[in-house]
């Protein structure tokens, strides 16, 4: 049998000697046998990758949307009752609570997260950079990421509870205590600042990465020039930048918008609905409530979501310049 | 072979067993949904029969390990193996391992659920002469929770009451010899033990509300609820009551506490009252077993009196809520599963504890010996008849007058939508008149959109 990945045997078939002497029908032929074997094997090599995807995202991705037609208690597939599009109208009846507050809480929850965790993370990265000991300061902010969610989450909050450490330092001053997770105002935003926290250090470690593709020679150049270092940094150092604060924002964002477990630790999306997200709902839907048709629909719709902000990010970007 | 007929050195037939193969889990997965494990199937062997319960660790683990390995010990043919989960876990392990076809033989849910797992079909009815051994030997209370439409499920197990948890030296101090036997008595308590600091910090709550998890928030609700004489679900459970007089009375009572300042929501009143930071509280009795754990001495100062009534001549009545122990629809071998819960429920063991001749079931001895109770009134009579626990007495008492817990089809989910209107009401989102009306409208369209 030919070894078909031997490379003579792709170099023999573009060989001008061998397609002088055969003529065109010929070479034609000899050029498109071997390269259906390539692709045969091409598609050997492809196959478990392929079912890989087909079992566990085509199947899953399938059997989702079947679900969100219908109604199903999660036991019996015998028992899938197709609805329609019950089950999406159901989301958004009046007196849902899917739009306001759920998918609103997620929306704010992603954007407080990444404003937060961008701004942090540029003004980090940019000192970290000017910094000694620069790899000491990035495994200081990345730690939070290496531990687990569930930890976090239990020692942020006994820190806000109401004797706790954060209360503490606000009694010192003379300030009266808040109830952070308690008081509906205040529990959103004291979780998205932990959320954001916690994935800072990802970001300052694409963007120190990304500070360090910048050429020294620019700043050399604004130096000459008299630049101040806030003129450097709006002028050079943001601008170049970008392709860098486009990936973190992006993913920050899809990670801000399907965010689950921290809040499960730290609120359980309460007081009332004051932090319950898409996320969370879903798995309530299906897996307390065992209405998995409501559930499936719900992913759909934080699906669309999730790709709706990420095309209009990428044409906020690209409007600006910059390609992904 | 041509080469038209290999794809890369296989062949076709090949390709497709190996496609096949590729393929075969998740349709295997498919196919084979439901199915409990069986043994090895081999003839003579044992039938295993899986038991899935919530008992994961510590006492309750051991507590339900002893009476299995007497079982096993005792008979051949039929084995009992147990599985346990923590009990957050416990209704999202049924539904995982129902849909992967790994559920068990029996399972021993949360009441509450039964509506749902009935609908679904995982919950087998109680064949009629171990529905009648049900009928007659439990209180009303436990047979209403076990019972989904009329018709009975399971043995119950676990039986809890609500009533009045206090602290005793708290009560003293202001000047309160006997705990509150009226809504007014108990909301003039809770005023006089509450304190706080300069800071706004919560000292002492004179009532514990807590929205920690669901026997706070809406157990203790809706046992203030069945003392008003209210109802949560309607009779025919296809709408909720609380829109009544009873509810706006109790949401009032709540609301009044919380604005007041006698009651802090975000303090979690389990440890609080612990650390004797609450003087009041209502909660199952459940409790008692963890709170003589973990207070130790100061656990002399804990007292627990029957849930206040709004008026001194007012009916008593309080929420019940309880598990039961059913079978699989899917078990191969129910008829076995039903004999051993038959044997674990009503076979009578003598009790070394009581009087000579004294004898309870197995499953009776089992929650007493966790500090809990059981819906067969009888043998708690006769397990907590010396040297017990007084404070478990009122929650004996109060099993002749509970209301079992609604358990109609998403229950759980209307359960949960109370309790996030019950913690909006309590942290000033929504007054009482919204939090009724906000409760009725998404209740009444998660209960009847169930059906």
């Amino acid at each position: 049998m030919v070894n078909a990945l031997a490379p003579e045997t792709t170099e023999r078939v573009h060989s001008p000697r061998d397609a002088g002497s055969t003529g065109p029908a010929v070479d034609g032929r000899r050029r498109t046998r071997p390269r259906r074997r390539q692709a045969v094997v091409a598609y050997l090599f492809l196959t478990p990758t392929l079912l890989f995807f087909a079992v566990f995202l085509i199947l899953p991705l399938g059997f989702a949307l079947l679900l969100s037609m219908s109604r199903w208690a999660g036991f019996d597939l015998g028992d899938i009752d197709p609805v329609g599009l019950d089950n999406f109208a159901d989301l958004f009846v009046d007196g849902s609570t899917f739009l306001t507050p759920i998918l609103t809480n997620t929306l704010l929850f992603a954007l407080g997260t990444v404003a937060l965790a961008l701004a942090g993370s540029v003004l980090v990265a940019t000192c970290i950079d000017k910094l000694r000991f620069q790899g000491l300061w990035r495994t200081l902010y990345f730690l939070p990421i290496v531990t687990t969610v569930v930890a976090i989450g239990n020692v942020w909050k006994y820190m806000y509870e109401p004797g706790g450490l954060v209360n503490g330092v606000l009694n010192a001053l003379g300030l009266g205590s808040v109830g952070f997770l308690q008081d509906p105002d205040t529990a959103l935003p004291s979780v998205v600042v932990v959320q954001a926290w916690a994935s800072v250090g990802t970001a300052i470690l694409i963007l120190t990465a990304g500070l360090k593709s910048i050429p020294e020679s620019y700043y050399e150049a604004a130096a000459l020039d008299g630049a101040g270092p806030v003129t450097v940094f709006w002028k050079i150092t943001l601008p170049l930048l970008r392709p860098s604060l486009l990936f973190v924002c992006i993913t920050q964002f899809i990670t801000g918008l399907q965010s689950f477990a921290l809040i499960i630790v730290m609120t359980k999306g309460g007081p009332g609905d004051a932090t319950n997200v898409a996320a969370l709902e879903m798995y309530r839907q299906a897996f307390s409530y065992g209405d998995w048709g409501t559930a499936s629909a719900a992913a759909f719709v934080l699906f669309l979501v999730v790709l709706v902000v990420t095309l209009v990010q990428l044409w906020i970007f690209r409007r600006k310049g910059e390609d992904t | 072979m041509t080469s038209s007929h290999r794809i890369g050195g296989l062949s076709r037939r090949h390709f497709a067993l190996a496609l096949t193969s590729a393929l075969l889990p998740p349709a295997l997965l498919a196919s084979g949904c439901a199915a409990p494990y069986q043994g090895t199937g081999r003839p003579g062997d044992p039938i295993v029969l899986t038991l899935l319960s919530h008992y994961a660790s510590g006492a309750l683990k051991e507590a339900l390990q002893r009476p299995v390995d007497e079982w096993n010990a005792t008979h051949d043919r039929v084995k009992v193996r147990t599985k346990a989960v923590e009990f957050t876990d416990l209704l999202t392990t049924f539904m995982v391992r129902q849909a992967a076809g790994q559920g068990a033989d029996i399972l021993h849910p949360y009441c509450l659920w039964n509506g749902q797992l009935v609908q679904a079909g995982v919950l087998r009815p109680a064949p009629s002469e171990h529905a009648e051994e049900i009928r007659r030997g439990y209180g009303g209370a436990a047979v209403g929770a076990s019972s989904v439409g009329g018709r009975i499920y399971g043995y119950p197990t676990e039986v809890q009451t609500y009533a009045l948890y206090y602290n005793k030296r708290l009560l003293r101090e202001a000047g309160f010899e006997r705990p509150p036997g009226t809504w007014r008595e108990l909301e003039e308590a809770a005023y006089r033990t509450a304190q706080r600091d300069r800071y706004g910090n919560t000292l002492v709550q004179g009532f514990g509300l807590s929205t920690y998890d669901d026997s706070t928030t809406v157990g203790q609700t809706l046992a203030l609820l069945n003392a008003a004489g209210g109802t949560f679900v309607s009779a025919d459970g296809r709408s909720t009551a609380i829109d009544s007089p009873a509810g706006r009375a109790v949401f009032d009572l709540e609301h009044r506490l919380v604005v007041k300042g006698a009651s802090a929501p975000g303090v979690n009143v389990y440890k609080a009252f612990q650390s004797g930071r609450v003087a009041m509280v209502v909660s199952a009795g459940w409790w008692t077993g963890s709170l003589k754990t973990e207070m130790g001495n100061a656990y002399r100062d804990v007292g627990v009196a029957p849930l206040p009534v709004p008026e001194a001549d007012g009916r008593r009545a309080t929420l019940s809520t309880g598990f039961m122990l059913g079978v699989n629809t899917a078990s191969e071998h129910p008829r076995e599963a039903w004999e051993f819960l038959r044997w674990l429920n009503t076979g009578k063991v003598s009790v070394k504890s009581a009087k000579k001749g004294a004898t309870a079931t197995r499953m009776s001895s089992l929650q007493v010996s966790v500090g809990s109770l059981t819906g067969r009134a009888e043998d708690m009579r006769t397990l907590l008849s010396e040297g017990s626990d007084p404070n478990l007495r009122p929650f004996l008492d109060a099993l002749e007058y509970a209301v079992p817990e609604p358990n109609v089809a998403g229950a759980q989910q209307a359960k949960s939508l109370l309790r996030k209107n019950i913690e909006a009401l309590w942290t000033g989102q929504q007054s009482v008149d919204e939090s009724l009306r906000t409760i009725r409208r998404q209740v009444d369209q998660e209960v009847s959109r169930s059906w």
